[in-house]
């Protein structure tokens, strides 16, 4: 399997693409309001895509190039536009306050993570000088991130976020370090569908629950 | 034998047929029932093909079929045709009453098929990304069986499974990646290189060091379909939640078919990196599942919940066996598979009818049951008893093996913790269920329009019941034989 080293362009421009993951997987951790939280994702998404057109240029991968266009047509545009749409400004979303913790020690928290990421993938587990040691941990750190604003988090949207940001690290991870990968495609476009689906399951249960409060309102102004 | 297993997986489409033609309860689960009953007699067919011939591999590994798989085909098909007979009086009666509406109706028999048939496919591809495929696959057929009913509570029942199972599976995937990278040094680039019996047979060649992540990855990520503690946190809701058939497949067949995943990332690993570091995954796993569900069993009141920790002990009580290893252990694992997945269908389906008649998923509320309605209280009983392990049926069986092979294994430690959790188990859940049998009957119109649902709803419980007995008198000769064959698959 070809190898990217860590100094050549594309390992530099995939290790600024794994950073600025990063930064907006704590970003998204740190905000509050919905609107934010899908535009951070839909940019780490276009960040991803760029990753991913980086890499189909420096192994000269067809299937790359394929991944790249998705995601950027699929995870950078469709998904955050339908999620606008369809979620926030149809379910009249404004400020997450269903969290379990606070803001700091969310971020406090998704800091020693990111400590923890590196630990675990440092030693002997990725061959010196390739772009891949730069580039996992910074992966794992965007999947540990995105399951903890899984995990502080309660409503709906924001779990739904926090499980793409997840998908974005694993395919962070699968591009540098197993550009040969040969279902990376098809798995790509299958939670796509994935995302598809779940967003149908957080629209129908957040209409439903919308119906509910709204007769419930009623039924408190009939009294008397 | 191609013919055969596309048969065995797409028989269960016929009830999405049936439902998409506008078929009501009755003729979409009687075809529902007809196309499970293909897909086992498909997976009968397949296995005593694979005991005289190599294992089926086609289509660039896409298609692969050994006893092991054809091993868990027969298990979930069973499991398929006996919630799929379930169905049909269950189904019938809600929409009589007016709870489902048609619709709703049709939706379940089309996801209960489509969920069926993802599963069977899982146990006949040899490519580990399609695998990963179906089984996220499967999850999204069978979130819509969770909510079928659109209340608040089975709405949030689902998106807890939904998600969490989703990013249980996404981890699977980073798994397989790891696991595709371990195998760097054999310069793959097709599909080949990810199909799993060129993996297992070329196992020595991978590098140890990212093939535990991916192990590690791999038992998190399915574990999560599996129900194994910690990841166990969508189960109980899920089970309780769903439709007492759907119930009896995500118990019987579904967290099976997490298990199968675990169990072919389990036989790479073991063959490269020996059993020390699998062992201290599986039992580490096990133990906390077996802990989990027999002390959340001991206050609970909603006896499908009961059910629902009952199946993270007993797949914890796999895990175990797995992790026990060994031909002992392995064979024990299976068997208990097996046997699980016939009690849990019983008992699930059982408790379909009681609370058809009943109204309530309390236990304290239904009582005398055994005088009511004999068939379904002598089922939940006998069910029970089979599942808790006691003799003469086959759990009592397979346990017996498992805690043999913990002590072939060496430590006493283990099978000792493991037989003072199952008499735990075993007093939390018997003293719900025999208080729902015993006692004074309450006076419950059948839920049923006739008299053939009626029969349809007992007919799965003791075909059910009746297997379990002979499982549990006798190994047949076949069965055993399908079995040593799949331990000699992955070891």
């Amino acid at each position: 399997m070809q190898t990217l080293s860590s100094s050549s362009t594309a390992g530099v421009l995939l290790d600024l693409c794994g950073v600025l993951m990063l930064l907006l997987a704590f970003a998204c951790l740190a905000s509050k309001l919905f609107n934010r939280y899908v535009a951070y994702y839909g940019t780490q998404s276009v960040v991803l895509s760029f990753a991913a057109g980086t890499a189909a240029v420096a192994f000269h991968s067809a299937e790359l190039w394929i991944l790249a266009a998705l995601t950027l047509a699929i995870k950078g545009i469709a998904i955050p536009v339908a999620a606008r749409r369809l979620l926030v400004r149809r379910l009249a979303l404004k400020r997450d306050t269903a969290m379990s913790t606070g803001l700091s020690t969310s971020l406090i928290a998704g800091g020693a993570l990111t400590a923890f990421a590196y630990l675990v993938t440092r030693p002997a587990l990725l061959p010196h000088g390739t772009v891949a040691v730069a580039v996992v941990p910074l992966s794992t750190a965007v999947i540990l991130l995105g399951a903890l604003s899984m995990v502080v988090r309660r409503h709906t949207i924001a779990q739904l976020v926090g499980w793409l940001i997840v998908e974005n690290g694993v395919f962070l991870g699968g591009i540098t370090l197993v550009s040969t990968f040969p279902f990376i495609v098809e798995a790509g476009i299958f939670l796509d569908l994935v995302a598809g689906v779940l967003m149908m399951v957080v629209f129908v249960s957040g209409l439903t629950r919308q119906l509910a409060g709204a007769s419930a309102e009623e039924l408190k102004e009939l009294r008397g | 034998m191609i013919a055969l297993a596309v048969l065995a997986a797409g028989a269960p489409l016929t009830g999405p047929l049936a439902a998409a033609c506008g078929a009501r309860a009755r003729v979409a689960g009687l075809a529902q029932a007809a196309g499970a009953a293909v897909a086992l007699g498909c997976a009968v067919a397949l296995l005593v093909a694979l005991l005289h011939h190599a294992p089926l591999l086609a289509w660039n590994g896409f298609l692969y079929v050994d006893a092991l798989g054809g091993f868990f085909l027969l298990t979930v098909s069973g499991v398929t045709l006996l919630a799929a007979l379930g169905s049909i009086g269950y189904m019938a009666a809600e929409e009589q009453r007016g709870e489902l509406s048609r619709l709703q109706v049709r939706l379940y028999f089309a996801f209960f098929g489509l969920f069926a048939s993802f599963m069977l496919g899982c146990f006949e591809t040899g490519n580990l990304g399609l695998l990963f495929v179906l089984v996220e696959a499967s999850t999204l057929a069978s979130v819509a069986l969770v909510g079928i009913e659109g209340r608040a509570r089975s709405l949030e029942a689902a998106w807890k499974y939904v998600i969490i199972s989703s990013l249980g599976v996404t981890i699977a995937l980073a798994g397989t990646l790891f696991l595709f990278y371990s195998a760097s040094a054999l310069h793959l680039g097709s599909n080949l290189g990810l199909t799993w019996p060129f993996l297992f047979a070329h196992a020595h060649a991978l590098a140890p060091q990212s093939l535990r992540l991916a192990f590690l990855l791999a038992v998190v990520g399915y574990g999560t379909k599996v129900g194994l503690v910690p990841m166990h946190t969508w189960l109980p809701d899920a089970h309780a939640e769903a439709p007492s058939p759907a119930s009896a497949m995500l118990s019987a067949a579904l967290l099976n078919t997490g298990m199968y995943a675990v169990i072919r990332f389990l036989a790479i690993t073991q063959a490269r990196l020996g059993g020390t570091y699998p062992r201290a995954v599986l039992l580490s796993f096990g133990f906390a599942s077996i802990i989990v569900g027999a002390l959340f069993m001991v206050r609970q009141g909603n006896f499908k919940r009961l059910f629902a920790y009952s199946s993270v002990e007993h797949m914890g009580i796999i895990a175990v066996a797995l992790g026990f290893g060994g031909v002992l252990g392995l064979y024990g694992a299976l068997l208990q598979t097996l046997n699980h997945a016939l009690a849990k269908s019983v008992l699930f389906l059982s408790s379909g009818d009681v609370s058809l008649r009943y109204r309530t998923r309390e236990a304290e509320k239904v009582s005398g049951l055994l005088a009511a309605v004999p068939v379904t209280g002598g089922a939940l009983l006998l069910g029970s008893f089979a599942v808790l392990g006691s003799p003469p049926f086959g759990l009592f069986l397979s346990e017996l093996t498992i805690v043999r092979a913990g002590f072939a294994h060496g430590s006493p430690v283990f099978p000792l913790l493991l037989l003072a959790l199952l008499g735990l188990a075993f007093v939390a859940f018997a003293r719900t269920t025999t208080g729902m049998v015993t006692g004074p009957p309450a006076a419950t119109p059948s839920p049923y329009g006739d008299r053939g649902s009626a029969a349809l709803t007992a007919a799965p419980l003791v075909i059910g019941m009746a297997a379990l007995l002979v499982l549990g008198l006798w190994i047949p000769a076949g069965l055993d034989e399908v079995i040593r064959h799949s331990i000699a698959v992955i070891t």
